[in-house]
């Protein structure tokens, strides 16, 4: 199984590709369990059509005999989706929750239950306490990708999520797999994350387009790989889902290496 | 250095520093197993205690509603006239904000909020927390609560210097049974020696100590000798509980024919005065002296004193040193809610010493 995080800016495109990336391995014949790491809960719309799912801390707070086939739903080609959820902004504590949403999917054994082959965690803009390095720290990530533009403030944000990273590396968990560009048609785009990532010492493993089918798809509720497959853009996610495949280390284990 | 031994919990200094105020109702806004033990005592001593009981949902997505609805149920069932929340880790670190809980409550008496938490190094912090609370909520007067603050920092000061605090690790211990130093002071008595019992205690802990004056007063009867006394029963110091504790022991003694010869401070100084009582016991030129309650606040303990206090890691602190220490454990859980002394079983064992003399 893999473990892999994606982490990135606030806005810079974390669900979309996230979620593209699963439909994409999706197609390929892979199961794959995409967990919405932010209280919006909005990772894994674009794999059921756009709706919002039940998050397994509102399930939780309502029932503490909390079952999983409440909380994991089945989205586009056979992904299965689970969004964390959390406090209504400005109140409780978010990294708490997810630290106690992981808990519970690992006391009911989500991965003895669907045996997925991937495990994909979409992670809310940055690390800024430990609830949010959940996924890179304990054991639940093995590889992390930052998602990233070239404006400076993703770039600021990448480079922290990396530190962050590192800090926790020698502990033998997460690794960084490299920054995934999403463009923003910044002036000369490429050669800025290109030194930034060398700064970092970390690859950019794939660049992602600007492109308004993303949008278009995204308004009919639906990933480009669903709603536009004989795209480019959906070509390039799919490139992506390779790419990402190549990187990461597929290792036995439960939800925790 | 960071003692790495248990020590007292912030929360706790705070509700114990609430009780002296005499708030009617503490509720902890916490996990209800937050100063579980500490609670069961305060009720011993007449607080009503209660527990917001937070759990994780309350840690996720907020805990306000909890602390309204036991405030509510506060209100309810023992109408109280004052009430006071105090804060714990699990409120304090996702932020809580009681004070709009209160409002929210809107219970119609007198609630106000501490915002302690179990990290504040000290637990000094959290007593200091719970005064200015009470100074802003006016149950005490501004001047009242300087002179808390400054005896709580002194008392801090003196547990880094020669208190727990100064240790990394103490085992605590129970100490040799009270046989040999009763012997002691029964044999110094007995040859016509005067001996100086000092005690300075903390608070209600005098309920307990201050058992030795009656004790030593009757082996005196019995035996000869003399005895000076020394002890930190000032009736016109502190907040009026600990007042009230003062004139209780006072009078107790008096009625059982023991006069102080210096009284130095009240029951809340005990960090202020070593130099002052040390001074005192030296003038009284003893053959024997004995030290109770916190020791530790007596400056340059001579070698050949008695210690009495009732923590077994402070009598270990004693023992280390080479001192001559015993331990009356557990006296806290005595006195709380007493209002009459206690005997010390250094005491009972005087008395049975003389029982058995004849
Ligand atoms: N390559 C792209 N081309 C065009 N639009 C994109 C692209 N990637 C993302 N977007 C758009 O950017 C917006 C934000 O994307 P998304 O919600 O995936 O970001 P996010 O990083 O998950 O945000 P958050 O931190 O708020 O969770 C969406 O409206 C999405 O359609
Ligand atoms: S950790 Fe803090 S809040 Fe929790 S029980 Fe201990 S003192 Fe109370
Ligand atoms: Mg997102």
């Amino acid at each position: 199984m893999r473990r892999i995080a994606i982490y990135g800016k606030g806005g810079i495109g974390k669900s979309t590709t996230a979620a593209n990336v699963t439909a994409a391995l999706c197609d390929r014949g892979l199961k794959v369990l995409q967990i919405g790491c932010d209280p919006k809960s909005d990772s894994t719309k674009l794999l059921i059509g756009g709706k919002g799912i039940e998050t397994v801390l509102d399930v939780y707070r309502r029932d503490s005999d909390i079952d999983l086939g409440s909380v994991v739903r089945r989205g586009y080609g056979g992904s299965l989706c689970v969004e964390c959820g959390g406090p209504k902004p400005g109140q409780g504590c978010a990294g708490k929750g997810i630290i106690m949403a992981f808990e519970l999917l690992e006391k009911r054994d989500v991965i003895k239950e669907f045996e997925p082959d991937v495990i994909l965690y979409d992670v809310l803009g940055d690390v800024v306490c430990g609830g949010f390095a959940m996924p890179i720290r304990n054991g639940y990530a093995r590889d992390v990708f930052v998602v990233t533009s070239g404006e400076m403030m993703s770039l600021y944000a990448a480079s922290n999520i990396a530190e962050a990273v590192r800090g926790f590396e020698g502990d033998g968990y997460a690794r960084l797999g490299g920054l995934i560009q999403n463009s923003r048609n910044v002036t000369d785009e490429s050669e800025l994350i290109d030194n930034a990532a060398s700064e970092m010492s970390l690859d950019v493993i794939f660049r992602l387009e600007r492109d308004p089918v993303v949008q278009e798809c995204e308004a009919k509720g639906m990933t480009v790989v669903e709603g536009s497959p004989d795209s480019n853009m959906a070509a390039a996610y799919r490139s992506l889902a390779e790419k990402i495949l190549l990187l990461t280390e597929d290792a036995e284990g439960g939800m925790r290496i | 250095m960071r003692p790495m031994h248990p020590r007292p919990n912030p929360i706790v200094a705070a509700m114990y520093t609430l009780r002296d105020m005499e708030v009617d109702v503490i509720v902890v806004h916490g996990p209800s197993g937050c100063g579980f033990m500490a609670s069961r005592m305060l009720e011993e001593a007449g607080i009503r205690v209660l527990a917001s009981g937070m759990t994780d949902n309350d840690l996720v997505f907020g805990g306000a509603d909890s602390l309204v609805e036991t405030l509510k149920m506060a209100k309810e069932r023992f109408n109280p006239g004052t009430v006071a929340i105090v804060g714990t880790c699990a409120s304090s670190v996702i932020g809580e904000d009681t004070d709009m809980c209160i409002k929210r409550a809107d219970i119609g008496c007198k609630v106000f909020s501490v915002f302690s938490h179990g990290c504040m190094k000290d637990n000094t912090e959290g007593a200091i927390k719970a005064i200015e609370a009470g100074c802003d909520a006016g149950i005490i007067d501004p001047a009242e609560a300087e002179r808390q603050i400054a005896v709580m920092k002194a008392a801090t000061a003196l547990e880094r210097e020669r208190g727990m605090a100064a240790r990394q690790y103490l085992e605590p211990v129970r100490g040799p049974t009270k046989l040999n130093i009763a012997r002691k002071i029964n044999e110094t008595l007995a040859s016509g020696g005067r001996i100086t019992a000092v005690m300075i205690a903390k608070k209600e802990l005098a309920y307990r100590f201050a058992d030795i004056f009656l004790a030593l007063k009757e082996a005196s009867d019995a035996l000869g000798g003399e005895v000076f006394s020394v002890a930190n029963l000032d009736k016109n110091k502190g907040l009026p509980r600990i007042r009230r504790y003062a004139e209780d022991i006072c009078s107790e003694l008096e009625f059982r024919g023991v006069r102080i010869d210096r009284v130095i401070g009240g029951l809340d100084e005990y960090a202020l005065i070593g130099e002052e009582i040390r001074e005192a016991a030296e003038a009284s030129d003893p053959d024997l002296l004995i030290i109770c309650g916190i020791p530790h606040a007596y400056p340059q303990i001579p070698s050949d004193a008695i210690l009495i206090t009732d923590q077994p890691r402070q009598l270990a602190n004693y023992l280390d040193k080479g001192h001559n220490a015993v331990g009356e454990i557990s006296s806290h859980s005595m006195v709380m809610g007493t209002r009459k002394i206690i005997s010390l079983e250094t005491g009972d064992t005087i008395r049975d010493l003389l029982r058995d003399a004849g």
